[in-house]
Protein backbone atom coordinates (compact mmCIF):
# COMPACT_ATOMS: atom_id res chain seq x y z
CA UNK A 1 0.00 0.00 0.00
CA UNK A 2 0.97 3.55 -0.27
CA UNK A 3 3.42 5.23 1.95
CA UNK A 4 2.03 8.52 0.84
CA UNK A 5 -0.66 8.49 3.42
CA UNK A 6 1.45 10.51 5.80
CA UNK A 7 1.22 13.54 3.60
CA UNK A 8 -2.21 12.79 2.41
CA UNK A 9 -4.20 15.97 1.90
CA UNK A 10 -7.18 14.24 3.41
CA UNK A 11 -5.48 14.34 6.78
CA UNK A 12 -5.12 18.03 6.47
CA UNK A 13 -7.80 19.44 8.75
CA UNK A 14 -8.56 22.24 6.34
CA UNK A 15 -9.96 20.57 3.29
CA UNK A 16 -11.59 22.26 0.43
CA UNK A 17 -14.21 20.43 -1.47
CA UNK A 18 -12.68 21.02 -4.85
CA UNK A 19 -10.46 18.31 -6.18
CA UNK A 20 -6.87 19.29 -5.84
CA UNK A 21 -5.23 20.35 -9.02
CA UNK A 22 -2.85 17.60 -9.86
CA UNK A 23 0.07 17.50 -12.21
CA UNK A 24 -1.22 14.37 -13.90
CA UNK A 25 -2.42 15.22 -17.37
CA UNK A 26 -5.06 12.52 -17.28
CA UNK A 27 -8.35 14.17 -18.13
CA UNK A 28 -10.36 11.58 -16.23
CA UNK A 29 -8.74 12.29 -12.93
CA UNK A 30 -9.43 15.97 -13.12
CA UNK A 31 -13.08 15.48 -13.79
CA UNK A 32 -14.39 14.41 -10.46
CA UNK A 33 -17.29 16.79 -10.33
CA UNK A 34 -20.61 15.15 -10.09
CA UNK A 35 -22.13 17.25 -12.82
CA UNK A 36 -20.89 14.97 -15.54
CA UNK A 37 -22.80 11.80 -16.20
CA UNK A 38 -20.65 8.90 -17.25
CA UNK A 39 -21.94 6.54 -19.88
CA UNK A 40 -20.71 3.39 -18.22
CA UNK A 41 -21.69 1.76 -14.99
CA UNK A 42 -18.17 2.18 -13.67
CA UNK A 43 -18.52 5.92 -13.68
CA UNK A 44 -15.25 7.80 -13.79
CA UNK A 45 -13.36 4.53 -14.01
CA UNK A 46 -15.05 3.52 -17.20
CA UNK A 47 -14.97 4.74 -20.74
CA UNK A 48 -15.27 8.20 -22.09
CA UNK A 49 -18.21 8.99 -24.28
CA UNK A 50 -16.38 8.70 -27.58
CA UNK A 51 -14.88 5.34 -26.77
CA UNK A 52 -18.16 4.00 -25.47
CA UNK A 53 -19.93 4.62 -28.76
CA UNK A 54 -17.34 2.40 -30.34
CA UNK A 55 -17.71 -0.26 -27.65
CA UNK A 56 -21.50 -0.22 -27.76
CA UNK A 57 -21.49 -0.64 -31.49
CA UNK A 58 -18.99 -3.49 -31.37
CA UNK A 59 -20.87 -5.34 -28.67
CA UNK A 60 -24.11 -4.91 -30.55
CA UNK A 61 -22.65 -6.29 -33.75
CA UNK A 62 -20.87 -9.19 -32.08
CA UNK A 63 -24.03 -10.17 -30.29
CA UNK A 64 -25.51 -11.38 -33.53
CA UNK A 65 -23.16 -14.34 -33.41
CA UNK A 66 -25.60 -16.14 -31.10
CA UNK A 67 -24.39 -14.17 -28.09
CA UNK A 68 -27.37 -12.80 -26.16
CA UNK A 69 -25.24 -12.71 -23.03
CA UNK A 70 -23.05 -10.17 -24.76
CA UNK A 71 -26.13 -8.04 -25.40
CA UNK A 72 -27.02 -8.30 -21.76
CA UNK A 73 -23.50 -7.28 -20.75
CA UNK A 74 -23.82 -4.36 -23.14
CA UNK A 75 -26.98 -3.17 -21.41
CA UNK A 76 -25.47 -3.78 -17.98
CA UNK A 77 -22.31 -1.91 -18.77
CA UNK A 78 -24.10 1.09 -20.24
CA UNK A 79 -26.86 1.15 -17.69
CA UNK A 80 -26.59 4.94 -17.10
CA UNK A 81 -27.35 5.42 -20.78
CA UNK A 82 -30.68 3.68 -20.32
CA UNK A 83 -31.46 5.58 -17.17
CA UNK A 84 -30.73 9.08 -18.43
CA UNK A 85 -32.73 8.87 -21.59
CA UNK A 86 -31.79 12.23 -22.95
CA UNK A 87 -28.04 12.02 -22.84
CA UNK A 88 -25.84 9.99 -25.17
CA UNK A 89 -28.14 9.54 -28.15
CA UNK A 90 -25.73 7.49 -30.20
CA UNK A 91 -24.91 5.01 -27.48
CA UNK A 92 -28.55 4.75 -26.51
CA UNK A 93 -29.40 3.60 -29.99
CA UNK A 94 -27.18 0.53 -29.75
CA UNK A 95 -27.96 -0.22 -26.13
CA UNK A 96 -31.70 -0.22 -26.66
CA UNK A 97 -31.35 -2.46 -29.68
CA UNK A 98 -29.14 -4.80 -27.63
CA UNK A 99 -31.78 -4.91 -24.92
CA UNK A 100 -34.47 -5.78 -27.43
CA UNK A 101 -32.27 -8.44 -28.98
CA UNK A 102 -31.51 -9.94 -25.62
CA UNK A 103 -35.18 -10.11 -24.64
CA UNK A 104 -36.22 -11.71 -27.92
CA UNK A 105 -33.43 -14.27 -27.83
CA UNK A 106 -34.05 -15.11 -24.19
CA UNK A 107 -37.75 -15.54 -24.83
CA UNK A 108 -37.07 -17.94 -27.69
CA UNK A 109 -34.40 -19.88 -25.87
CA UNK A 110 -36.33 -20.22 -22.65
CA UNK A 111 -39.43 -21.26 -24.58
CA UNK A 112 -37.43 -24.07 -26.13
CA UNK A 113 -35.68 -25.04 -22.89
CA UNK A 114 -38.87 -25.05 -20.85
CA UNK A 115 -40.70 -27.04 -23.48
CA UNK A 116 -37.93 -29.55 -23.40
CA UNK A 117 -37.66 -29.91 -19.67
CA UNK A 118 -41.36 -29.82 -18.88
CA UNK A 119 -42.46 -31.84 -21.88
CA UNK A 120 -39.88 -34.49 -21.24
CA UNK A 121 -40.40 -37.96 -22.51
CA UNK A 122 -44.10 -37.60 -23.20
CA UNK A 123 -43.64 -34.86 -25.71
CA UNK A 124 -40.49 -35.94 -27.40
CA UNK A 125 -40.43 -39.67 -27.08
CA UNK A 126 -37.10 -41.23 -27.95
CA UNK A 127 -35.78 -37.86 -29.06
CA UNK A 128 -35.67 -36.75 -25.43
CA UNK A 129 -33.11 -39.33 -24.51
CA UNK A 130 -31.00 -38.34 -27.44
CA UNK A 131 -30.99 -34.65 -26.60
CA UNK A 132 -30.86 -34.44 -22.83
CA UNK A 133 -27.52 -33.35 -21.55
CA UNK A 134 -26.65 -36.04 -19.10
CA UNK A 135 -27.18 -38.73 -21.67
CA UNK A 136 -25.15 -36.85 -24.22
CA UNK A 137 -22.40 -36.48 -21.64
CA UNK A 138 -22.47 -40.16 -20.84
CA UNK A 139 -22.34 -41.09 -24.46
CA UNK A 140 -19.40 -38.82 -25.13
CA UNK A 141 -17.72 -39.85 -21.92
CA UNK A 142 -17.56 -36.31 -20.60
CA UNK A 143 -18.82 -36.96 -17.14
CA UNK A 144 -15.88 -39.07 -16.13
CA UNK A 145 -13.09 -36.55 -15.98
CA UNK A 146 -10.96 -37.85 -18.78
CA UNK B 1 -21.54 13.74 7.60
CA UNK B 2 -19.11 16.49 6.98
CA UNK B 3 -15.80 15.06 6.06
CA UNK B 4 -14.05 18.29 6.74
CA UNK B 5 -14.33 17.68 10.43
CA UNK B 6 -13.25 14.08 10.49
CA UNK B 7 -10.39 13.21 8.17
CA UNK B 8 -10.33 9.62 7.06
CA UNK B 9 -7.79 7.73 9.04
CA UNK B 10 -5.51 5.19 7.56
CA UNK B 11 -7.69 2.45 9.00
CA UNK B 12 -10.71 3.45 6.95
CA UNK B 13 -8.98 3.25 3.63
CA UNK B 14 -6.84 0.30 4.56
CA UNK B 15 -9.87 -1.65 5.65
CA UNK B 16 -11.67 -0.83 2.45
CA UNK B 17 -8.82 -2.10 0.34
CA UNK B 18 -8.36 -5.19 2.45
CA UNK B 19 -12.02 -6.08 2.09
CA UNK B 20 -11.82 -5.45 -1.62
CA UNK B 21 -9.17 -8.14 -1.96
CA UNK B 22 -10.42 -10.51 0.72
CA UNK B 23 -13.90 -10.76 -0.73
CA UNK B 24 -12.95 -12.36 -4.05
CA UNK B 25 -10.49 -14.71 -2.33
CA UNK B 26 -13.24 -15.80 0.04
CA UNK B 27 -15.76 -16.21 -2.76
CA UNK B 28 -13.30 -18.29 -4.75
CA UNK B 29 -12.49 -20.54 -1.79
CA UNK B 30 -16.12 -20.91 -0.84
CA UNK B 31 -17.13 -21.89 -4.36
CA UNK B 32 -14.35 -24.45 -4.61
CA UNK B 33 -15.32 -25.95 -1.24
CA UNK B 34 -18.92 -26.07 -2.42
CA UNK B 35 -17.96 -27.82 -5.65
CA UNK B 36 -15.76 -30.26 -3.80
CA UNK B 37 -18.48 -31.11 -1.32
CA UNK B 38 -21.10 -31.55 -4.03
CA UNK B 39 -19.09 -33.41 -6.62
CA UNK B 40 -16.84 -35.50 -4.44
CA UNK B 41 -19.42 -37.02 -2.20
CA UNK B 42 -18.89 -40.30 -3.96
CA UNK B 43 -15.59 -41.70 -2.69
CA UNK B 44 -15.44 -44.46 -5.23
CA UNK B 45 -14.87 -42.02 -8.05
CA UNK B 46 -11.30 -41.40 -7.10
CA UNK B 47 -8.97 -39.23 -9.00
CA UNK B 48 -7.03 -42.15 -10.29
CA UNK B 49 -7.99 -41.29 -13.81
CA UNK B 50 -6.84 -37.73 -13.50
CA UNK B 51 -3.40 -37.40 -14.93
CA UNK B 52 -1.56 -34.26 -15.67
CA UNK B 53 1.88 -32.84 -15.68
CA UNK B 54 1.70 -32.83 -11.93
CA UNK B 55 1.43 -36.58 -11.79
CA UNK B 56 3.80 -37.33 -14.62
CA UNK B 57 6.57 -38.67 -12.47
CA UNK B 58 4.55 -40.76 -10.12
CA UNK B 59 0.90 -41.54 -9.81
CA UNK B 60 -0.19 -42.32 -6.36
CA UNK B 61 -2.12 -45.42 -5.56
CA UNK B 62 -3.58 -46.47 -2.28
CA UNK B 63 -1.38 -49.46 -1.83
CA UNK B 64 1.94 -47.65 -1.65
CA UNK B 65 3.63 -47.05 1.64
CA UNK B 66 3.83 -43.59 3.10
CA UNK B 67 7.46 -43.18 2.27
CA UNK B 68 6.84 -44.17 -1.35
CA UNK B 69 4.03 -41.72 -1.60
CA UNK B 70 6.14 -38.97 -0.15
CA UNK B 71 9.03 -39.57 -2.50
CA UNK B 72 6.65 -39.82 -5.42
CA UNK B 73 5.01 -36.57 -4.43
CA UNK B 74 8.41 -34.91 -4.23
CA UNK B 75 9.25 -36.09 -7.71
CA UNK B 76 5.94 -34.82 -9.02
CA UNK B 77 6.49 -31.45 -7.43
CA UNK B 78 10.00 -31.13 -8.80
CA UNK B 79 8.78 -31.92 -12.28
CA UNK B 80 5.94 -29.46 -11.99
CA UNK B 81 8.01 -26.62 -10.60
CA UNK B 82 10.59 -27.21 -13.30
CA UNK B 83 7.88 -27.01 -15.93
CA UNK B 84 6.60 -23.79 -14.46
CA UNK B 85 10.07 -22.30 -14.39
CA UNK B 86 10.63 -23.12 -18.02
CA UNK B 87 7.30 -21.66 -19.01
CA UNK B 88 7.94 -18.50 -17.05
CA UNK B 89 11.30 -18.03 -18.64
CA UNK B 90 9.66 -18.45 -22.02
CA UNK B 91 7.25 -15.75 -20.97
CA UNK B 92 10.13 -13.51 -19.94
CA UNK B 93 11.76 -14.11 -23.29
CA UNK B 94 8.61 -13.28 -25.19
CA UNK B 95 8.11 -10.16 -23.18
CA UNK B 96 11.70 -9.21 -23.81
CA UNK B 97 11.19 -9.62 -27.55
CA UNK B 98 8.08 -7.49 -27.28
CA UNK B 99 5.72 -10.08 -28.66
CA UNK B 100 2.87 -8.33 -26.99
CA UNK B 101 0.21 -9.18 -29.52
CA UNK B 102 1.05 -12.84 -29.36
CA UNK B 103 0.92 -12.85 -25.59
CA UNK B 104 -2.37 -11.04 -25.56
CA UNK B 105 -3.86 -13.41 -28.09
CA UNK B 106 -2.51 -16.35 -26.16
CA UNK B 107 -4.11 -15.12 -23.00
CA UNK B 108 -7.47 -14.71 -24.60
CA UNK B 109 -7.23 -18.13 -26.14
CA UNK B 110 -6.25 -19.78 -22.90
CA UNK B 111 -9.11 -18.06 -21.10
CA UNK B 112 -11.44 -19.44 -23.74
CA UNK B 113 -10.05 -22.93 -23.29
CA UNK B 114 -10.33 -22.79 -19.52
CA UNK B 115 -13.82 -21.37 -19.53
CA UNK B 116 -15.11 -23.57 -22.30
CA UNK B 117 -13.35 -26.81 -21.56
CA UNK B 118 -13.04 -26.88 -17.80
CA UNK B 119 -16.18 -24.87 -17.25
CA UNK B 120 -18.11 -27.15 -19.53
CA UNK B 121 -16.82 -30.19 -17.74
CA UNK B 122 -17.74 -28.87 -14.31
CA UNK B 123 -21.20 -27.97 -15.56
CA UNK B 124 -21.65 -31.40 -17.09
CA UNK B 125 -20.62 -32.98 -13.80
CA UNK B 126 -23.13 -30.84 -11.96
CA UNK B 127 -25.87 -31.64 -14.43
CA UNK B 128 -25.08 -35.30 -14.13
CA UNK B 129 -25.11 -35.16 -10.37
CA UNK B 130 -28.44 -33.39 -10.13
CA UNK B 131 -30.04 -34.96 -13.23
CA UNK B 132 -30.97 -31.53 -14.45
CA UNK B 133 -33.21 -31.85 -17.52
CA UNK B 134 -31.43 -29.45 -19.77
CA UNK B 135 -30.95 -30.30 -23.40
CA UNK B 136 -27.65 -30.21 -25.17
CA UNK B 137 -28.54 -27.41 -27.58
CA UNK B 138 -29.40 -24.97 -24.83
CA UNK B 139 -26.39 -26.06 -22.85
CA UNK B 140 -24.04 -25.51 -25.74
CA UNK B 141 -25.45 -22.09 -26.50
CA UNK B 142 -25.14 -21.02 -22.88
CA UNK B 143 -21.62 -22.37 -22.54
CA UNK B 144 -20.55 -20.72 -25.76
CA UNK B 145 -22.00 -17.40 -24.62
CA UNK B 146 -20.35 -17.61 -21.26
CA UNK B 147 -16.93 -18.46 -22.66
CA UNK B 148 -16.91 -15.85 -25.40
CA UNK B 149 -17.94 -13.05 -23.09
CA UNK B 150 -15.30 -14.28 -20.66
CA UNK B 151 -12.69 -13.95 -23.36
CA UNK B 152 -13.91 -10.42 -24.00
CA UNK B 153 -13.66 -9.63 -20.32
CA UNK B 154 -10.12 -10.93 -20.08
CA UNK B 155 -8.95 -9.65 -23.40
CA UNK B 156 -10.28 -6.16 -23.44
CA UNK B 157 -8.83 -3.75 -21.05
CA UNK B 158 -11.73 -1.40 -20.70
CA UNK B 159 -14.52 -3.65 -19.68
CA UNK B 160 -17.01 -3.63 -16.90
CA UNK B 161 -14.97 -4.01 -13.74
CA UNK B 162 -17.54 -6.14 -12.00
CA UNK B 163 -17.88 -8.59 -14.86
CA UNK B 164 -14.14 -8.85 -15.35
CA UNK B 165 -13.64 -9.55 -11.66
CA UNK B 166 -16.42 -12.12 -11.72
CA UNK B 167 -14.88 -13.92 -14.65
CA UNK B 168 -11.43 -13.92 -13.11
CA UNK B 169 -12.79 -15.41 -9.91
CA UNK B 170 -14.67 -18.00 -11.94
CA UNK B 171 -11.55 -18.95 -13.90
CA UNK B 172 -9.77 -19.29 -10.58
CA UNK B 173 -12.51 -21.55 -9.26
CA UNK B 174 -12.38 -23.79 -12.33
CA UNK B 175 -8.64 -24.26 -12.32
CA UNK B 176 -8.54 -24.70 -8.55
CA UNK B 177 -11.18 -27.40 -8.65
CA UNK B 178 -9.22 -29.36 -11.15
CA UNK B 179 -6.13 -29.03 -9.06
CA UNK B 180 -7.88 -30.51 -6.08
CA UNK B 181 -8.29 -33.68 -8.08
CA UNK B 182 -4.61 -34.43 -7.79
CA UNK B 183 -3.56 -37.16 -5.38
CA UNK B 184 -3.33 -36.06 -1.80
CA UNK B 185 0.35 -36.26 -1.03
CA UNK B 186 1.20 -34.67 -4.35
CA UNK B 187 -1.09 -31.75 -3.62
CA UNK B 188 0.45 -30.90 -0.29
CA UNK B 189 4.05 -31.27 -1.35
CA UNK B 190 3.26 -29.32 -4.51
CA UNK B 191 1.78 -26.44 -2.54
CA UNK B 192 4.84 -26.19 -0.33
CA UNK B 193 7.15 -26.45 -3.33
CA UNK B 194 5.28 -23.69 -5.11
CA UNK B 195 5.43 -21.45 -2.07
CA UNK B 196 9.21 -21.88 -1.93
CA UNK B 197 9.44 -21.36 -5.66
CA UNK B 198 7.44 -18.18 -5.40
CA UNK B 199 9.86 -16.75 -2.88
CA UNK B 200 12.76 -17.63 -5.13
CA UNK B 201 11.20 -16.31 -8.29
CA UNK B 202 10.12 -13.00 -6.87
CA UNK B 203 12.91 -12.10 -4.52
CA UNK B 204 16.04 -13.56 -6.06
CA UNK B 205 17.76 -11.35 -8.63
CA UNK B 206 17.69 -14.10 -11.24
CA UNK B 207 14.11 -15.03 -10.60
CA UNK B 208 12.05 -14.86 -13.77
CA UNK B 209 9.26 -12.90 -12.21
CA UNK B 210 11.63 -10.32 -10.92
CA UNK B 211 13.18 -9.98 -14.36
CA UNK B 212 9.72 -9.54 -15.79
CA UNK B 213 8.88 -6.89 -13.29
CA UNK B 214 12.06 -4.97 -13.90
CA UNK B 215 11.54 -5.10 -17.64
CA UNK B 216 8.04 -3.83 -17.26
CA UNK B 217 9.22 -1.01 -15.08
CA UNK B 218 12.02 -0.02 -17.37
CA UNK B 219 9.72 0.03 -20.35
CA UNK B 220 6.90 1.52 -18.39
CA UNK B 221 4.48 -1.07 -19.62
CA UNK B 222 2.10 -3.40 -17.98
CA UNK B 223 2.54 -7.08 -18.28
CA UNK B 224 -0.36 -8.75 -19.91
CA UNK B 225 -1.51 -11.45 -17.59
CA UNK B 226 -4.49 -12.55 -15.60
CA UNK B 227 -4.42 -10.42 -12.51
CA UNK B 228 -7.25 -9.59 -10.26
CA UNK B 229 -7.37 -5.90 -9.64
CA UNK B 230 -9.54 -4.56 -6.92
CA UNK B 231 -11.62 -1.61 -7.90
CA UNK B 232 -9.56 1.51 -7.43
CA UNK B 233 -11.01 3.81 -4.90
CA UNK B 234 -11.91 7.27 -6.09
CA UNK B 235 -11.72 9.98 -3.57
CA UNK B 236 -12.36 13.64 -3.84
CA UNK B 237 -9.00 14.39 -2.43
CA UNK B 238 -7.47 12.94 -5.55
CA UNK B 239 -5.36 10.61 -3.55
CA UNK B 240 -5.69 8.19 -6.38
CA UNK B 241 -3.58 10.56 -8.41
CA UNK B 242 -0.75 10.15 -6.03
CA UNK B 243 -0.89 6.42 -6.37
CA UNK B 244 -0.59 6.51 -10.06
CA UNK B 245 2.85 7.96 -10.16
CA UNK B 246 4.34 4.98 -8.52
CA UNK B 247 6.29 2.83 -10.81
CA UNK B 248 7.52 0.16 -8.52
CA UNK B 249 4.08 -1.18 -8.07
CA UNK B 250 4.05 -2.62 -11.52
CA UNK B 251 6.74 -5.01 -10.56
CA UNK B 252 4.34 -6.90 -8.44
CA UNK B 253 2.38 -7.84 -11.48
CA UNK B 254 5.32 -9.65 -12.89
CA UNK B 255 5.66 -11.79 -9.94
CA UNK B 256 2.14 -12.69 -10.31
CA UNK B 257 2.80 -13.88 -13.80
CA UNK B 258 4.69 -16.85 -12.76
CA UNK B 259 2.14 -18.38 -10.65
CA UNK B 260 -0.45 -17.90 -13.22
CA UNK B 261 1.56 -19.75 -15.69
CA UNK B 262 1.88 -22.46 -13.24
CA UNK B 263 -1.69 -22.72 -12.58
CA UNK B 264 -2.73 -22.55 -16.07
CA UNK B 265 -0.44 -25.18 -17.22
CA UNK B 266 -1.56 -27.72 -14.78
CA UNK B 267 -5.10 -27.03 -15.68
CA UNK B 268 -4.44 -27.54 -19.29
CA UNK B 269 -2.53 -30.66 -18.84
CA UNK B 270 -5.16 -32.43 -16.94
CA UNK B 271 -6.59 -33.57 -20.20
CA UNK B 272 -3.47 -35.60 -20.81
CA UNK B 273 -2.14 -33.42 -23.54
CA UNK B 274 1.22 -32.24 -22.56
CA UNK B 275 1.64 -30.04 -25.55
CA UNK B 276 3.82 -27.12 -24.90
CA UNK B 277 1.51 -25.03 -26.99
CA UNK B 278 -1.19 -25.41 -24.41
CA UNK B 279 1.05 -24.18 -21.73
CA UNK B 280 2.02 -21.24 -23.70
CA UNK B 281 -1.56 -20.35 -24.10
CA UNK B 282 -2.08 -19.94 -20.51
CA UNK B 283 0.81 -17.77 -19.83
CA UNK B 284 -0.11 -15.22 -22.41
CA UNK B 285 -0.05 -11.86 -20.83
CA UNK B 286 -2.23 -9.09 -21.93
CA UNK B 287 -0.36 -5.92 -22.29
CA UNK B 288 -2.42 -2.89 -21.94
CA UNK B 289 -0.99 0.51 -21.77
CA UNK B 290 -3.28 2.77 -19.91
CA UNK B 291 -2.29 6.17 -18.79
CA UNK B 292 -5.74 6.66 -17.39
CA UNK B 293 -6.94 5.66 -14.06
CA UNK B 294 -8.66 2.39 -14.19
CA UNK B 295 -6.80 0.06 -16.43
CA UNK B 296 -6.92 -3.59 -15.74
CA UNK B 297 -3.97 -5.44 -16.97
CA UNK B 298 -4.92 -8.98 -16.62
CA UNK B 299 -1.93 -11.08 -15.98
CA UNK B 300 -2.19 -14.52 -14.71
CA UNK B 301 0.26 -13.67 -12.04
CA UNK B 302 0.93 -14.43 -8.51
CA UNK B 303 2.26 -11.95 -6.20
CA UNK B 304 0.69 -8.86 -4.94
CA UNK B 305 1.21 -5.26 -5.51
CA UNK B 306 -0.40 -2.05 -6.40
CA UNK B 307 -1.67 -1.45 -9.86
CA UNK B 308 -0.82 1.69 -11.64
CA UNK B 309 -4.15 3.08 -10.60
CA UNK B 310 -3.36 2.41 -6.99
CA UNK B 311 -5.65 -0.53 -6.64
CA UNK B 312 -4.29 -3.68 -5.10
CA UNK B 313 -3.51 -6.37 -7.60
CA UNK B 314 -3.42 -10.01 -6.71
CA UNK B 315 -2.37 -12.55 -9.24
CA UNK B 316 -4.86 -15.17 -10.24
CA UNK B 317 -2.42 -17.92 -9.34
CA UNK B 318 -2.70 -16.87 -5.73
CA UNK B 319 -6.46 -17.23 -5.87
CA UNK B 320 -6.06 -20.64 -7.37
CA UNK B 321 -3.60 -22.03 -4.87
CA UNK B 322 -5.41 -20.65 -1.87
CA UNK B 323 -8.54 -22.33 -3.14
CA UNK B 324 -6.67 -25.56 -3.85
CA UNK B 325 -5.51 -25.64 -0.26
CA UNK B 326 -8.96 -25.01 1.11
CA UNK B 327 -10.51 -27.44 -1.36
CA UNK B 328 -8.13 -30.19 -0.40
CA UNK B 329 -8.88 -29.47 3.25
CA UNK B 330 -12.56 -29.82 2.41
CA UNK B 331 -11.91 -33.32 1.20
CA UNK B 332 -11.06 -34.34 4.71
CA UNK B 333 -13.56 -32.50 6.85
CA UNK B 334 -15.12 -29.08 7.22
CA UNK B 335 -13.21 -28.45 10.41
CA UNK B 336 -9.95 -28.34 8.50
CA UNK B 337 -11.65 -26.01 6.01
CA UNK B 338 -12.32 -23.46 8.71
CA UNK B 339 -8.79 -23.72 10.07
CA UNK B 340 -7.19 -23.40 6.65
CA UNK B 341 -9.45 -20.57 5.54
CA UNK B 342 -8.59 -18.52 8.61
CA UNK B 343 -4.93 -19.27 8.13
CA UNK B 344 -5.03 -18.13 4.53
CA UNK B 345 -6.85 -14.93 5.34
CA UNK B 346 -4.37 -14.19 8.10
CA UNK B 347 -1.50 -14.89 5.71
CA UNK B 348 -3.01 -12.59 3.12
CA UNK B 349 -3.40 -9.85 5.68
CA UNK B 350 0.23 -10.26 6.70
CA UNK B 351 1.30 -10.13 3.08
CA UNK B 352 -0.66 -6.93 2.51
CA UNK B 353 0.94 -5.37 5.52
CA UNK B 354 4.37 -6.37 4.28
CA UNK B 355 3.42 -4.85 0.96
CA UNK B 356 2.68 -1.55 2.61
CA UNK B 357 5.99 -1.71 4.43
CA UNK B 358 8.23 -2.74 1.57
CA UNK B 359 6.48 -1.01 -1.31
CA UNK B 360 7.48 -3.48 -3.92
CA UNK B 361 6.27 -6.64 -5.54
CA UNK B 362 5.94 -9.44 -3.07
CA UNK B 363 5.14 -13.10 -3.41
CA UNK B 364 1.69 -13.66 -2.01
CA UNK B 365 1.88 -17.42 -1.74
CA UNK B 366 4.47 -18.29 0.89
CA UNK B 367 3.01 -16.88 4.08
CA UNK B 368 -0.53 -18.06 3.42
CA UNK B 369 0.44 -21.48 2.12
CA UNK B 370 2.80 -22.17 4.99
CA UNK B 371 0.25 -21.09 7.56
CA UNK B 372 -2.45 -23.04 5.77
CA UNK B 373 -0.44 -26.24 5.58
CA UNK B 374 0.61 -25.99 9.22
CA UNK B 375 -2.94 -25.33 10.33
CA UNK B 376 -4.26 -28.20 8.24
CA UNK B 377 -1.98 -30.74 9.80
CA UNK B 378 -2.44 -29.35 13.28
CA UNK B 379 -6.21 -29.41 12.87
CA UNK B 380 -6.23 -32.87 11.40
CA UNK B 381 -3.85 -34.45 13.87
CA UNK B 382 -4.51 -32.60 17.08
CA UNK B 383 -7.62 -30.47 16.92
CA UNK B 384 -9.96 -33.09 15.55
CA UNK B 385 -9.33 -35.57 18.28
CA UNK B 386 -9.86 -32.93 20.92
CA UNK B 387 -13.02 -31.49 19.41
CA UNK B 388 -14.57 -34.86 18.68
CA UNK B 389 -13.91 -36.06 22.21
CA UNK B 390 -15.38 -32.88 23.66
CA UNK B 391 -18.46 -33.00 21.48
CA UNK B 392 -19.17 -36.65 22.02
CA UNK B 393 -18.95 -36.13 25.75
CA UNK B 394 -21.07 -32.99 25.50
CA UNK B 395 -18.39 -30.74 26.90
CA UNK B 396 -18.88 -27.26 25.52
CA UNK B 397 -16.82 -24.15 25.93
Amino acid sequence: MEATRSDDPSLNPIRNRNPNPNPNPNPLSTIISSAQVWPTIDGPLGLTEEASVDYARRFYKFGFALLPWLWFVNCFYFWPVLRHSRAFPQIRNYVVRSAIGFSVFTALLSAWALTFSIGGEQLFGPLYDKLVMYNVADRLGLSGLA
Amino acid sequence: MDRNQRPRSILDSLGEELIAILTPVSICSFTVVLLVCILNSDPSSSSASFSSIATAAYSESDSDSSWDKFVGALLNSVVFVAAITVATFVLVLLFYLRCVKFLKFYMGFSAFIVLGNLGGEILVLLIDRFRFPIDSITFLILLFNFSVVGVFAVFMSKFSILITQGYLVWIGVLVAYFFTLLPEWTTWVLLVALALYDIAAVLLPVGPLRLLVEMAISRDEDIPALVYEARPVIRNDSRSVQRRVWREQRSSQNNANRNEVRVVESAEVEEEHVGSSERAEISVPLIDRRPEQAENSETFLEGIGLGSSGAIKLGLGDFIFYSVLVGRAAMYDLMTVYACYLAIIAGLGITLMLLSVYQKALPALPVSIMLGVVFYFLARLLLEVFVVQCSSNLVMF
